[in-house]
Formats: structure tokens, sequence, C-alpha cells
């Protein structure tokens, strides 16, 4: 009757009791945010108990929405709180001094796209090309990230559509799949440059 | 008058996180004792391991444009199930041929089983997954950019 | 023939492995959302007036252009997470659209200036995103006990019980996005100027509150 899965489920949901009391108990806002960070691992482990093929593919989505909800709250706990400026220790590089991270990661990125694969890279490094284009004109503000991220979700909605209708379609309906998730990871990389080009700019 | 007090607690909405806490923690507690929980033997698209392939914990079970088959629920609905799963772009085919493991990094290269769930068979996830990562996006650069 | 909760469905469409079916149920909430979504496009915002008690004196709140454009925006989209999560056949799937719908609701309230509401929408926030826990722990439980997820499958009655444990933690985490208990606390809320959008907040948490009641009843 106990087997490995029910074992797995009775240590989870320990830790689970453990989480949320810690989480009752706490007070200051910003550590419930850490907490509920830490508690979102329980619910990939309950998913992963699954064991099947199935449980990798629910975890991505389930990882996603823990993440962008938290990148939603941790921006109006700082509205909340009224930090507008933020001074961390930033890498001394002159590149990312000047505010052009976004073009380094891009670069970066096309190279990964052109080692990755033979004619699918193709595609895949030409889009990190335009990136590059793109955010040459780049200045302290989100509109670009957010267009990106727009592309990248007309993209999949794409790819989606011609796999439900058109499965013949299969390989460009991939494609398009592929470039999506290659554009929100640009998106979130060059997330990571604005934070740091913020403080010296 | 119970009701009232219970209105009153409730108005405070520093309350309510932690009685939503409390209330998942008994949650969990209740589950302890609900064990242990039958778990089904015919699940949908069951791990298969096979250490000797050179794309060891991902095996895409055949060569690239072959329809392996792949036990998802409504084999009806998704006519070319099977194809992007065998997939492989020709670098990678290079790598599992040259190398062991190496040849499957699942994430970043289009092909594989993961790829065939989260486009293909459950595409609808992925879709409302972007949606979430949109919208929150659009929320956080909002409110950033409003201050 | 399988034993449909909300009637025999008129149509199924068909996802791959996911499959969205109209019942008389789920096709009256789809056109209910349907219909604030669009009230929601087309109606005009409220503008609030402060008035000081014992004198004439009273000023409307300007409510700026981006502002309205923004929470119209978010409006929508909660419209169309709940339209989602009214039709769609799948456990996992309809979590997540209702993990959407919860943090659309975030969008709707923190968009306002005021810090008041801003703290409220924080803390509704923090509900919202460990509200997801529950929430998926039982679709992966759903999964680990049946051996599907598909909603069609569960009614048909040929696979095992749905363990209770997953049952309770898909209410409680629907409970959490959607606040259905809290509406004390989201008075608060509500005292953020802009009428039409936060009714999508109150209106969308009564919807998925509805549909969970039928998910829980098939297995």
């Amino acid at each position: 009757m106990w087997g490995h899965y029910n074992y797995g489920i009775f240590i989870v949901m320990i830790a689970a009791v453990i989480a949320f009391l810690a989480l009752a108990r706490e007070r200051d806002d910003l550590h419930k945010l850490l907490l509920i960070d830490l508690i979102e691992i329980l619910s990939l482990g309950i998913i992963a108990l699954l064991g099947t093929d199935l449980a990798e593919a629910l975890i991505l989505p389930g990882l996603t929405v823990g993440i962008a909800e938290l990148l939603a709250l941790s921006q109006i706990y700082c509205t909340k709180e009224g930090i507008r400026s933020n001074p961390i220790m930033g890498l001394d590089i002159e590149v990312i001094k000047k505010a052009d991270a976004p073009m380094i990661l891009s670069i970066f990125l096309v190279v990964y796209g052109m080692i990755l694969s033979g004619f699918t890279g193709g595609a895949v490094a030409g889009l990190g090309l335009v990136v590059l284009f793109i955010s040459r004109s780049y200045r302290e503000d989100l509109n670009l990230l957010e267009m990106a991220s727009g592309i990248s979700w007309a993209l999949w909605i794409f790819a989606f559509f011609i796999f439900m209708f058109l499965p013949g379609f299969w390989f460009v309906a991939l494609m398009g799949a592929a470039i999506g998730i290659l554009l929100k990871v640009t998106v979130k990389m060059s997330l990571v440059g604005t934070m740091w080009g913020e403080q010296h700019g | 008058m119970i009701i009232r007090r219970i209105s009153h607690f409730l108005c405070n909405y520093e309350n309510i996180m932690p009685l939503f806490a409390g209330a998942c923690m008994f949650l969990f507690m209740a589950g302890i004792l609900l064990l242990p929980i039958q778990y089904s033997d015919s699940q949908l698209y069951p791990k298969t391991i096979d250490r000797n392939s050179t794309l060891d914990p991902y095996d895409r079970g055949g060569p690239p444009f072959t329809q392996v088959t792949i036990a998802d629920q409504y084999p009806d609905n998704s006519p070319t199930a099977g194809l992007v799963t065998s997939f492989l772009t020709p670098f990678s085919l290079w790598l599992s041929q040259v190398t062991h493991h190496m040849g499957t990094t699942i994430v970043a290269h289009p092909g594989g089983i993961i790829d065939e769930i989260l486009y293909n068979t459950r595409g609808l996830d992925t879709v409302v997954e972007a949606t979430i990562l949109f919208v929150a996006f659009a929320i956080a650069s909002y409110i950033f950019r409003k201050v | 023939m399988a034993d449909f909760i909300g009637g025999l469905p008129y149509y199924i469409l068909e996802f791959g492995d996911e499959l969205v079916y109209f019942t008389p149920y789920t096709i009256t909430l789809f056109l209910l959302a349907l219909a604030f979504t669009l009230l929601a496009i087309i109606s005009r915002p409220e503008r609030q007036m402060d008035i000081a008690f014992g004198g004439d004196a009273y000023r409307t709140k300007d409510i700026s252009i981006s502002e309205m454009r923004f929470r119209r925006f978010m409006a929508i989209a909660c419209g169309l997470a709940s339209m989602g999560a009214m039709v769609t056949g799948d456990i996992f799937n309809f979590t997540l659209f209702t993990a959407m719908v919860g943090i659309t609701n975030v969008g709707i309230v923190a968009a306002v200036k005021s810090p008041h509401v801003q703290d409220a929408a924080y803390q509704y926030g923090l509900v919202a995103l460990s509200a997801t826990v529950p929430l998926f722990a039982g679709a992966a439980v759903y999964a680990a006990a049946t051996g599907s997820l598909s909603m069609i499958e569960l009614m048909k009655g040929t696979l095992p019980a749905v363990p209770l444990v997953a049952k309770a933690m898909l209410v409680t985490g629907v409970v959490g996005e959607g606040m259905a208990p809290f509406y004390a606390a989201k008075a608060e809320m509500f005292r953020a100027p802009g009428a039409p959008y936060v009714i999508m907040c109150s209106l969308s948490s009564l919807l998925i509150f509805l549909r969970v009641v039928e998910v829980v009843m098939l297995g």
C-alpha cells in the first residue's frame, strides 16, 4: 500500500506544514514574499513525485507561474515601500556601466543560437541579431522588453494553432515555439542588464 | 455577535495572509492523515530510461523524422504526435553520436518528449503559461514606469 | 455514456490532449464572463468624488488615461482568463487559468496610486501566490491517483476514485486565488476608483468558485 510515492508525498507534506506554519507566524512583508518563494518549491515537489515525462512538462508551467507572480509582486513591494533606487554593488565592468548589457547578452545569445544547431540555428541566430539591433536604441525604459515579450507570446500562440489545426506543418510550429522560448530567455536576460545599468545611469 | 467579530477580523487585510497560511497548514496536516494515496499504474507519458542510449535520460525512441509511439490521452487528436519527440537538430545529432549524454539538453534544443508535451499535445497549458508571464511583466513594467 | 454533471455537452473543441467542452452549466458561466468582458470594454470608468463633511467643498479624483487603459487591459485579460477557466476540460489547465485570474486581479488593483490600495493589493497578491501551491499540488495528486487529467475521462467513472485531499487542495487553491470568503477585505480594494474594472475582480472570483464546484463533483 505504501509505495515510494506515498513516502515522498509524506515528506513533502510535512515540509509544507512547517513552511505554512512559518508563513502564518511571519509579520514582515518582505520575509513573507521570500517564504512564499520557498513554499513554491513544495508544489513543484508534489508534481515531480508523479515521476513521468508528464510531470517534467507540468513543472515548467508551474515554475513560470511562480516566477511571474514573484516578479509582479516584488515590483509592487518596491512601489509600496517607496524604494526608487536601490544601490547595490554591481559588476565593475565598463560595458555594463554604459548600460549596454542587453547588447552584450544579445551577442552571447546569437553566438549560442549559432552553436546550438545548423539550419534551425540560423533562424535562432537571425532573431538574436534583430534583438541586438533593436537594443542599440535602448534607453532605460521597459517598452522594448515588453514588446519582445509580446512578440514571443504571439509566436507561441501562432505555433500552438499550427499544431492544433495544421498538424502536417509540425516542423514550422516547432521552430516558431523554439524562437518564442529564445525571445523569452532574451527578455529575462536583458532585464538583468537593466537592473545593473540602472544604478550607473 | 460572532459574525460581526469575524467580519471585523477579516476587514484588516494584514490578517488575511496568516489566515490563509493557517488554513493551508491544516489542509496539509489533514493530507498526512489521509495517506496513503493509491498511485495509479496506468500513467500517461510514462518515463522509460535506457542507460545504454547515448541520449541517456531523454532517449527519443528512434532516428529523426520517424514517428515514435507516445502514450498520450487522445491519440486521434494529435495525428503527428511522436514526430517532435524524435526530432534532433543536425548539431545535436552529431553531438549525440560523438558523446554520451551531451546531445540531450532538453530545454534549449527544439525536439524531445518535453517539447512534444509542451507545444503539441498539451499546448494550451503553455499558451496560458506564456500569457501569465506576459501579464505579470505588463504589471511590473507599468508600475515601474509609473513611479 | 459519461455521467455529465452540468448536462450533456453541446460541443467539444479538441486541443490535443486538452478538450474544451460546452455543457449547459459551463456555457451559462461562459456567457456571463463574456458579457462582463464586453461591458468592461465599452463602458466608461466612473469618476469618484471626495466630499468634505460639514461644508460644500468637493473635488473629483483624477484618473490618468494611461492608468485607465492599463486597468481596462487587465480587466479584459481577467475576463478572458475566466472564460477559459469556465470551459476548459483539463484539471491542470483549469488551475493555470485560475492562477491567471488571480494575477490579473492583482494587476487591476495594483495600478492605483494610493498607498493604502497598494498595501491591500500586495497582501492579496501574497495570498494569490501562495494559493498556487495547493492548486498545482491538487492537480498533481489528481494525475497520480487517476492517471489522467482530462475531466471527460474522470466523468466516465472507469478511473480510480479521486482522493478527498486532492479535491480539498483544489478548492483551497481556488479560494485563495479568488478570495471568495474575504469580501470584507476586498472592500478595501473597492475604494480604488474605476468602477467597471473592480467589479471584474468580484465576478471572476465568483465564476471560478462556481466552476470548481462542478470540477470536484466529477471524479
